[in-house]
Order: C-alpha cells, then sequence, then structure tokens
C-alpha cells in the first residue's frame, strides 16, 4: 500500500496549501473591512430650513463610523477575526507534522469566528438597513439619502466582511474534511 | 413517524447498538471507539432537539410581542393608539424566517440523527453532511441573532447622533418580549455551535492515532 499513502500525503498537503489560501484570504478580507469602516466618516453641510421667511440655516453635520454601537461591534469582531486569522496561520505553517490535538483546536476557534463574524455583520447589516431606509412606525429617519458616501462605505466593508466569513465556514468544512480524509 | 414503532427504541439514551456492522476500517476504528464514556449521536440528538424547542419559543415569543400604546403623535402632538409589532422592522422579520428556517432543519435532522443511530453504518457520511450543513445554519441563526439585538438595541437606548428615538420606555411589554426572544436565539446559536464542535470531536475520535 506504499503507493495508496503516497497519493493520500499528496493529497493532505495539497489540502494543506488551500487551508493557508483560504486563511490568508480570510485574513486580508476582514483586515480590509475593519479598515474600510474603521476609517469611515464623512461631513456634509446640511442646510434647515426654520421658516420660509428666514434665510435656510447651515450647519456641518458629520456621520462617524464609532457613533453606531454596532458598527463598533463590527470593527472590533472583525479585528478580532483578523488577529486570529494571523495567528492561525502561523500556527498552521509551524504545525506542519499534522497535529491532530492542535488542528482540532483550530477546528473549534475556527467555528467561534464564524459565529462572532456572522453575527458582527447581522448587526451592522441591520442597522444599515435602517439608516438607510429608516422605519416610519418608530420616526427613525433615514441617514443615506444625506451621508452617501458614508453608507456605500458601510455597504463595502459589510460585503468583504461577509466573503471572509464565508472564508472562515469554508475552513471548518475543509478541515474537517481533512481530518475525516486521514483516516 | 417510523421510527416510534419499533419496539426496541423507548429511549434513545440509553440504547446502545450491537456493533454489527461489518468490520470495515471504519468499523474497527468505531469498535475501539466505542466502548468510551458516552456516544456521541445521542448528545447530538439531544441538540438538534434542543435547537427545534429553542427556535420554536424563539419565534413564538417575538411574534407574540404586539403592543398598543398611547403615545403623541410627532406632527400634531395629540395622543393616539399606535401598534408596536415585531414585522415594522426588516431585521425582525428576517430573525423570524431565519429561526423558521432553523427550525425545520432541526426537525429534519433530528430525525436523521435518530436514524443514524438506529442504523450505524452510514453514521460518517452523516456526519460529514451535518458539519457542512450546520456550518450554514450557524451563519444564518448568527446574523439573525445580531440583526435583531442590534436594531432591538437602538429601541433600547436610542441613538442621538443620527436622532433615532428610543421606543423601549413606551413599548415595555414589546421589549421585553424581544429580549426574551433574543436571549433564546443566543442560546440556540450556542446549541449550533456545540454541535458542529461534537461533529468534529466524533470524526476526530474516529482516526487511529
Amino acid at each position: 500500500m506504499e503507493g495508496g499513502k503516497e497519493v493520500i500525503v499528496g493529497k493532505t498537503k495539497s489540502r494543506g496549501a488551500c487551508d493557508l489560501v483560504m486563511r490568508l484570504l480570510a485574513l486580508s478580507l476582514t483586515l480590509a473591512a475593519a479598515i474600510i469602516l474603521g476609517v469611515d466618516k464623512q461631513t456634509k453641510i446640511v442646510s434647515l430650513v426654520v421658516s420660509p421667511s428666514l434665510p435656510p440655516l447651515d450647519f456641518p453635520a458629520t456621520a462617524k463610523w464609532h457613533y453606531l454601537s454596532s458598527f463598533v461591534f463590527f470593527v472590533v469582531s472583525n479585528a478580532i477575526a483578523c488577529a486570529y486569522a494571523a495567528l492561525s496561520l502561523l500556527i498552521s505553517i509551524a504545525n506542519k507534522g499534522g497535529n491532530k490535538g492542535l488542528g482540532m483546536f483550530i477546528v473549534i476557534l475556527d467555528t467561534l469566528m464564524v459565529a462572532l463574524l456572522f453575527s458582527s455583520i447581522g448587526a451592522a447589516g441591520g442597522i444599515g438597513l435602517m439608516g438607510y431606509q429608516g422605519n416610519s412606525h418608530v420616526q427613525w429617519k433615514k441617514v443615506c439619502n444625506v451621508f452617501g458616501k458614508f453608507c456605500n462605505q458601510v455597504a463595502a466593508s459589510l460585503v468583504l466582511s461577509l466573503l471572509g466569513a464565508i472564508a472562515f465556514v469554508l475552513l471548518v468544512v475543509v478541515a474537517t474534511f481533512r481530518l475525516h480524509k486521514k483516516k | 413517524m417510523a421510527t416510534t414503532d419499533k419496539p426496541t427504541d423507548t429511549e434513545y439514551g440509553k440504547e446502545v447498538p450491537p456493533p454489527q456492522q461489518p468490520p470495515t476500517s471504519g468499523g474497527r476504528a468505531l469498535l475501539q471507539w466505542r466502548p468510551a464514556v458516552l456516544d456521541l449521536s445521542n448528545i447530538d440528538v439531544v441538540l438538534r432537539s434542543l435547537l427545534f424547542a429553542a427556535s420554536v419559543v424563539a419565534i413564538v415569543v417575538i411574534v407574540t410581542s404586539n403592543q398598543t400604546e398611547l403615545v403623541p403623535n410627532p406632527f400634531t402632538r395629540r395622543l393616539e393608539y399606535r401598534k408596536a409589532e415585531f414585522n415594522h422592522s426588516p431585521a425582525f422579520i428576517y430573525f423570524v424566517v431565519a429561526f423558521s428556517v432553523a427550525g425545520l432543519y432541526s426537525i429534519i435532522t433530528t430525525l436523521a440523527s435518530i436514524s443514524v443511530i438506529l442504523k450505524p453504518n452510514y453514521r460518517l457520511k452523516f456526519t460529514l453532511h451535518f458539519l457542512f450543513w450546520d456550518a450554514l445554519i450557524l451563519g444564518v441563526v448568527a446574523s439573525a441573532t445580531g440583526a435583531a439585538g442590534a436594531v432591538a438595541y437602538v429601541g433600547l437606548k436610542g441613538n442621538n447622533h443620527v436622532g433615532w428615538v428610543k421606543v423601549c420606555n413606551r413599548y415595555d411589554k414589546y421589549c421585553r418580549h424581544l429580549a426574551g426572544s433574543l436571549a433564546v436565539a443566543l442560546f440556540a446559536s450556542i446549541v449550533v455551535v456545540l454541535l458542529i464542535w461534537l461533529s468534529s470531536i466524533n470524526l476526530h475520535r474516529r482516526i487511529p492515532k
């Protein structure tokens, strides 16, 4: 069974490379998402008409990412996922020998990252939708008609983070299939 | 249900089917692994039924959160009755839909998991498929919890930067229902995480050292 064993080793090697590429992808995507939302800020001159007889009142209005707590949660969890991806990348490069206990530990933490990233995407997406549409039932006004660039940046960050989260899901699935194939 | 008319399966938790499958390489690993502390498939069934119960409770609690209160109209300053319902916010609609999907999924997989206990030959294949779909459901459930939680938080605290007033001081019962539903949803997300851990530990333990 020498040939068969070699085939299996070759397969695990290619799967290991796939794992590394996916981890790198997750790292860069979550980093990009955190940075894009983290630098999000827009100041605009808003003119307010107090009464038709007076000239409109101009004042600057600023939208910053940390005004909304769900965006703070989003940035923090993306930063955590990014740091974890970097750490686990180093660990899985160092773990060439295939220590199964360590591999198991990484799968467990990957699953946690999936949960964290998806909940933060949900939170930021829910608030982003509220800002985009507003809510007439509770008189929450929409803000995206004023702060267009701010909202676009939030949307871009959400898409990147969603891709990063999908990369983490694939990491869990691929790693477990690899554990299964090693048998 | 086809599983109820079998005479032996009155209690799934206590039933340990004899290792009758042909001793392939998987069967050998299974034999080494069987006498260990607990049969993990039974925990799997219990967790899946818990997920079902949690999804049903979360949906029922959020759907019954209607509340009608006297609130001042912002334009005319007159008091009028206004209703608060879960379907006023897209995040809560998503929440209900996501947990309906999770509940349906948990029914199907509970039945599948029970049938795997009765017929352990297909256990490995089922565990792999469960793991993949569990990971997807985890994404759905966690994002629904996050979305509903974020909107409910704004409803609780308000946000003066964007001029979103809080509503929970008026609609107290509504917000209590939301909070209960969110707590159960968080529990459900934790259950899905545990399911994934269980599946991967299960697969991991089958590998001979």
